[in-house]
């Protein structure tokens, strides 16, 4: 589907369009699904910001195009605009603040009234901190409306990639679709000239003082 | 915000549930009807005429020049795999559960792996890397759940770039040496005893590198691998 200011593919792309109130983690989510990177630093979103995400599945290469939304009301800007064409979508809260679980009604009411018969689901963002105000047995919306409901941490990578393969799999109509190896290209044989050799060095001896950001963190799964 | 029932409070405050509950794959999802075909297809990694040298667990970060800082570039497995055909070694570094690449490059002779100040379970190199399809100067750092892994790690990457220095040095002074028999043998054949000695070992050097097939020639096998989920 074609859709401004992006390149047009030739495999199947879908626009999802992710809402939820401002500090869920939205952005961090994506931008985790993006480069890899824990962004900690908020900076609210102003309006909304389109993201290509591919995918590569038993069923051949997938893109979502990720429209993230403004979560604050201030920020929100032309929120019906956003929404139309959505094909599918990603309701986010975040369990360490009971009042976005409360404001994902809304959201859903919202989102509905443009898109209709979605796959939609909700995610319960940031289960890896110790204190939630919101445990998973409260969470009872999506059965009332029937969503999907996926715990996740943009943090801890829990369930990262559930909500992405829920959707591809309703959109496909295909309960087996899994995510498969994307194609590692042989890299091209590169000549390092002495002058670049040595900013490289430069820089490595810079990067090598530096802590990584999260040392502490044991897991590897 | 109106018609959700308020979480009861009094469950929240006296039970520690387990944050990850069973059942949480239960499609609770009102059936929609697909808006797309798929048919499957067979799955290249473009592993599949390669050698795995080490295959580790690993985190890998990428080193943010401007904000002064290591960034994460993902949680997954790394290996170092050999090319059957050209003998060609480079790292491959996959996140988990969507196979996605993090990293993708050549393991050349210059590339030089150190330490990492003050965590001996994390080493830095720079490379050209090409996870995204095309060539970018990174800097990385890997970080292992061990000490033994990152020293195994490092050590094969050290035996991978000395073996590669050492035969371009060879082939450099067998190139050299060549040449120099060239003109000495238009000079003629007497002169000395020692470079054909030589020459027989640059003949030998050359047959063992002899299929030098392109890279992009073996991609297309069609084999079908579990993602190893």
């Amino acid at each position: 589907m074609a859709l401004p200011n992006q390149q047009t593919v030739e495999y199947p792309s879908f626009k999802l369009v992710i809402v939820g109130d401002g500090g869920t983690g939205k952005t961090t989510f994506v931008k985790r699904h993006l480069t890899g990177e824990f962004e900690k630093k908020y900076e609210p979103t102003i309006g909304v910001e389109v993201h290509p995400l591919d995918f590569h599945t038993n069923c051949g290469k997938i893109r979502f195009y990720c429209w993230d939304t403004a979560g604050q009301e201030k920020f929100g800007g032309l929120r019906d605009g956003y929404y139309i064409h959505g094909q599918c979508a990603i309701i986010m809260f975040d369990v360490t603040a009971r009042l976005t679980y409360k404001n994902v009604p809304t959201w859903h009411r919202d989102l509905c009234r443009v898109c209709e018969n979605i796959p939609i689901v909700l995610c319960g963002n940031k289960v890896d901190v110790k204190n939630r105000q919101v445990k998973a047995k409260q969470v009872t919306f999506h059965r009332k409306k029937n969503l999907q409901y996926y715990e996740i941490s943009a943090k801890s990578n829990y369930n990262f990639e559930k909500p992405f393969l829920y959707l591809a799999r309703k959109l496909a109509g295909d309960v087996s679709l899994h995510f498969v190896e994307s194609p590692a290209l042989a890299p091209p044989e590169v000549h390092i000239d002495m002058a670049a050799q040595q900013l490289h060095e430069a820089e490595l001896a810079q990067a090598a003082s530096q802590p990584l950001p999260d040392d502490d963190d044991e897991s590897f799964d | 915000m109106s018609n959700v029932a308020e979480p009861a409070v009094t469950s929240r405050e006296e039970e520690e549930e387990d944050p990850h509950p069973a059942a949480e794959d239960e499609d609770t999802g009102a059936p929609v009807a697909p808006i797309v075909r798929l048919e499957e297809v067979s799955v290249v990694t473009g592993e599949e005429n390669e050698e795995i040298l080490l295959n580790l667990k690993a985190k890998l970060y990428r080193f943010d020049k401007e904000g002064n800082q290591w960034k994460e570039r993902g949680v997954g497995t790394v290996k170092l795999l050999k090319d059957k055909v050209n003998g060609k070694v480079r790292l491959v570094m996959r996140q988990n559960k969507t196979l996605k690449i993090c990293a993708n490059h050549l393991v050349l002779p210059g590339l030089s792996i150190q330490e990492h100040h003050g965590n001996d379970k994390s080493c830095v190199w720079h490379a050209a890397d090409f996870a995204d399809g095309e060539l970018k100067d990174e800097t990385f750092c890997i970080r292992f759940p061990s000490v033994q892994d990152c020293k195994t790690f490092k050590d094969k990457i050290e035996e991978i770039t000395e073996s590669l220095a050492q035969d371009r040095g060879e082939s450099e002074e067998a190139n050299a040496t060549a040449s120099l028999l060239e003109n000495l043998s238009v000079e003629g054949k007497d002169s000395k005893e020692k470079p054909e000695t030589k020459e027989s070992s640059v003949e030998s050097k050359d047959s063992d590198e002899k299929p030098k097939v392109k890279e992009e020639a073996p991609l297309s096998v069609s084999e079908k691998k579990d993602n190893n989920e």
